[in-house]
C-alpha cells in the first residue's frame, strides 16, 4: 500500500444473517481482500449471547489485521437483517461496527445494502418493525 | 386461525400450499395485490409493485381461517408463521428454470442466504409463532404435509435451524 491519503481506507463488508456473521475487509475497490473472518456455525446455540460475542471477537481480529497493514479507517457495507433491526436476534451489525471502532479503526460511511426479496411485489422498507 | 406461509420467492410456497388439505381458505396474496392494485408505488429496478400492507390488511380484515401464501404474509396479523427455506443455490436454479431474470434470481438467493424473511418473521411474531421448514430436498407433498402439521398443532416452533451464509 502507498502512503496516499485515500489508500489507507478500506471497506468492511458485514454479512449479518439470523445467526451468523461474516466480516471481510477489502481495499477501496473491493478487489483485494485484506482480512476475512466468519463466525463459524453458531446454529442452535444461544444466539442472544454467543453470536454477538463471536461477531465482536471477529471484528477485533480483522481490525488488528488491517491496522497492521496500514489501514486507518473503513467504510462499512452491511448486508443482512442484523443491519438495521436492533431487536433482531442475529449478532447485529451494530455490535460489529462498534467493535471495529473500539479496536482503533475510523468508521466512515455506513451503507445498508440488504437484498430485498421480490416477486412482482415487494414490501415497503420495514421501519415499522 | 390465520396461518402465513412465507419464504423467499422460489422456496416453493405456491406449489406446496396448493397441496395442503385443511379447513383454511388459501389466498395467494401476490395475486390479490396485483389484481386489486394494493400498492403505494412501483420499484422499477425490481419490476415490482411496492405493496400497501395496510390496504392488504384492510382487504382481509373480515376474514378468518386463512392460509396466506406470499413472501409478504409474515407482515400481516397472523397466528402462526411457516417460513419455507431452500438452499440459495437450489433456489436460484428453481427461479431461473421458472424463467425469472438473472438479477431477480440472484437477489432472492442472497436474501435467502442472509435469512432476511426468517429474521423479519421472528422480529414481528416471536420465536414461539415461527415454524421453519427446510424444503431444499423435499418434494412438494412432503412440504405440504409439514405445513398441515403446523396447522394441526402437531409441530413445535423452530427458527435458525439452517444456515446458508456460506453460500455468499
Ligand atoms: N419441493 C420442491 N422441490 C423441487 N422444486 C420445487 C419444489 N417446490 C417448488 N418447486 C419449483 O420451484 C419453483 C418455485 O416454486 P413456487 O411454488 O413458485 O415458489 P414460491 O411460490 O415460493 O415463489 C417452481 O418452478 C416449482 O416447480
Ligand atoms: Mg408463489
Amino acid at each position: 500500500m502507498t502512503e496516499g491519503k485515500d489508500d489507507i481506507w478500506g471497506i468492511a463488508h458485514v454479512h449479518a444473517s439470523f445467526n451468523n456473521t461474516i466480516i471481510t475487509i477489502t481495499d477501496q475497490t473491493g478487489a483485494e481482500t485484506l482480512a476475512k473472518s466468519s463466525g463459524g456455525t453458531v446454529v442452535k446455540q444461544n444466539r442472544d449471547e454467543a453470536s454477538p460475542y463471536a461477531a465482536m471477537q471477529m471484528a477485533e481480529t480483522v481490525a488488528e489485521q488491517v491496522l497492521a497493514q496500514g489501514v486507518e479507517g473503513v467504510h462499512v457495507r452491511v448486508r443482512g437483517p442484523g443491519g438495521n433491526q436492533q431487536k433482531n436476534p442475529g449478532p447485529g451489525a451494530q455490535a460489529t461496527i462498534r467493535a471495529l471502532a473500539r479496536a482503533g479503526l475510523e468508521i466512515g460511511r455506513i451503507e445498508d445494502v440488504t437484498p430485498i426479496p421480490h416477486d412482482g411485489t415487494r414490501g415497503p422498507k420495514n421501519s415499522g418493525f | 386461525m390465520r396461518v402465513a406461509v412465507t419464504g423467499t420467492p422460489g422456496t416453493g410456497k405456491t406449489t406446496a400450499t396448493e397441496r395442503v388439505e385443511s379447513g383454511l381458505d388459501l389466498v395467494h396474496l401476490n395475486e390479490v395485490i396485483r389484481e386489486e392494485g394494493l400498492a403505494t408505488g412501483r420499484d422499477e429496478e425490481r419490476d415490482s409493485l411496492v405493496a400497501d400492507l395496510d390496504a392488504v390488511a384492510d382487504r382481509l380484515s373480515d376474514r378468518d381461517d386463512l392460509l396466506l401464501d406470499s413472501h409478504l404474509a409474515h407482515r400481516l396479523d397472523v397466528d402462526r408463521v411457516v417460513v419455507l427455506r431452500c438452499h440459495p443455490g437450489e433456489l436460484e436454479r428453481r427461479l431461473t428454470e421458472r424463467g425469472e431474470p438473472t438479477a431477480k434470481a440472484e437477489e432472492n438467493a442472497e436474501s435467502e442466504a442472509l435469512d432476511v424473511i426468517l429474521a423479519e418473521s421472528v422480529d414481528r411474531h416471536g420465536e414461539d409463532s415461527v415454524y421453519e421448514i427446510d424444503a431444499t430436498d423435499r418434494d412438494p407433498e412432503a412440504v405440504a404435509g409439514e405445513i398441515e402439521r403446523v396447522i394441526d398443532g402437531d409441530r413445535d416452533p423452530s427458527a435458525g435451524t439452517v444456515s446458508f451464509i456460506e453460500y455468499l
